[in-house]
């Protein structure tokens, strides 16, 4: 898939944002939100945070996770150990890219912070592909891929899918041959 | 047709009561699924049905609406990602039908009445494109090729998808005992369990039902 459509999925997810309007509960399709009264934060779908921000009704409030400290913690962790870390977002990096594009005057230190998270991807990038590397190496079936995130498989999908079904066409091939030798034998 | 005017009279009736927000949701994983997956899924005009209903009676409050109104905009945005996503998920089950034409009739006949993965506008669309290949390739070609040599089965030329392609799967129930190869070796067989929320990589012919019955969802 596209990543901008990976963006598209990851504006599902809910975020705080504190409005500046009062307004009713609204019914959508895809699930009721509100009610807002100006000052009091509530949480709505990341798409509608972007659509009240356009247009300066609300401020919207960076996860908790998003700070230099947890940043610093993840980082950490991703270089002590040599297994994938589980990251506190599926859709870690679209997640912040958004955030850092359309909330980064609430978010403190914002350019430290975009330095770390481009960190924590370089360290992953690097094991994502050593480890495909060795996935192809060993001939396996079969992988678990728990804590990888939606971005990260979707730029490994289209070498790593595609050298997968190679090698599968490869011995597929080869044990036919070798089943049809040993009949005429 | 009898099919989703049933379906539909089921929903109405409430037996199993769902939210608008929960055929969205569904949609939304069909949608993926459809996406990532190398065969066309089942046909889940049920889903489909049921989300243009809602759309058209949201674009009917818009339209009673005023236009200046913040809430009414808000509710256009919204309409225009859910048609976002209903409309790339009919495109992509067209691209896969364009490419699998002749196998799908096929596998539909095959198949029998029970399963079906071509709603009936899908199997129109095989159908004519086939027959409208077949006499385009008949017309420029084949007519002027010698009278031995003029059989065309597309059915036994056409593309067949790949099964055996690899995908990417995450949990969303807990199965026990999946086979999956072990490659090096055809004998023996290695089995696996599926628990909640691990992500997977393997050949999607191992796990295709339980795609189509959402035990597991592609990513």
């Amino acid at each position: 898939m596209e990543h901008s459509e990976m963006e598209f999925i990851a504006e599902k997810q809910k975020v705080k944002i504190v409005p500046n309007f009062s307004m009713s509960k609204i019914y959508f399709i895809s699930g009721e939100v509100g009610p807002f009264q100006p000052g009091l934060p509530t949480e709505v779908p990341f798409w509608l945070a972007i659509s009240l921000r356009q247009r300066q009704k609300c401020v919207i409030h960076p996860p908790d996770w998003l700070t230099i400290e947890r940043l610093e913690e993840i980082k950490e962790a991703e270089t002590t150990t040599e297994l994938f870390t589980p990251l506190p977002n599926t859709h870690f990096r679209e997640m912040c890219q958004l955030l850092l594009t359309h909330a980064k005057p609430n978010i403190q230190n914002a350019d430290a912070v975009r330095t770390l998270v481009k960190d924590i991807w370089d360290i992953r990038a690097a094991k994502l592909r050593s480890s495909s590397d060795k996935f192809i190496r060993v001939q396996a079936g079969h992988a678990r891929i728990d804590n990888l995130t939606l971005m990260e498989i979707n730029i490994a999908r289209p070498f790593l899918l595609a050298s997968l079904d190679h090698l599968h066409t490869l011995r597929t091939s080869k044990q036919f041959t070798k089943k049809t030798r040993n009949k005429e034998y | 047709m009898d099919d989703t005017l049933d379906i539909s009279g089921v929903s109405e009736e409430g037996e199993e009561q769902i939210t608008s927000e929960q055929v969205f949701q569904q949609l939304e994983e069909i949608w993926v699924n459809e996406r990532l997956s190398p065969n066309l899924m089942l046909c889940r005009t049920d889903i489909t049905e049921c989300i243009l209903e809602q759309m058209q009676e949201m674009e009917e409050n818009i339209a009673r609406a005023k236009k200046t109104d913040l809430k009414v905009s808000l509710h256009q945005l919204e309409l225009d990602r859910i048609r976002y996503v209903l409309s790339s998920y009919l495109r992509c089950r067209l691209e896969k039908i364009e490419k699998h034409a002749a196998y799908l009739i096929k596998k539909e006949s095959s198949d029998g009445p029970s399963v079906s993965r071509l709603s009936p506008e899908e199997f129109m669309f095989a159908k004519e494109l086939t027959s409208g290949v077949t006499s385009h390739l008949t017309a420029s070609a084949l007519k002027h090729m010698p009278k031995n040599l003029q059989t065309l089965n597309l059915e036994d030329s056409g593309k067949v998808p790949n099964l055996d392609h690899y995908v990417f799967l995450r949990v969303n129930k807990a199965e026990e005992g999946i086979i999956v190869d072990c490659e090096t070796d055809v004998q023996n067989e290695d089995k696996i369990d599926l628990e909640v929320d691990a992500q997977h990589i393997m050949r999607y012919k191992l796990i295709e039902n339980l795609v189509e019955n959402q035990t597991v969802s592609l990513i």
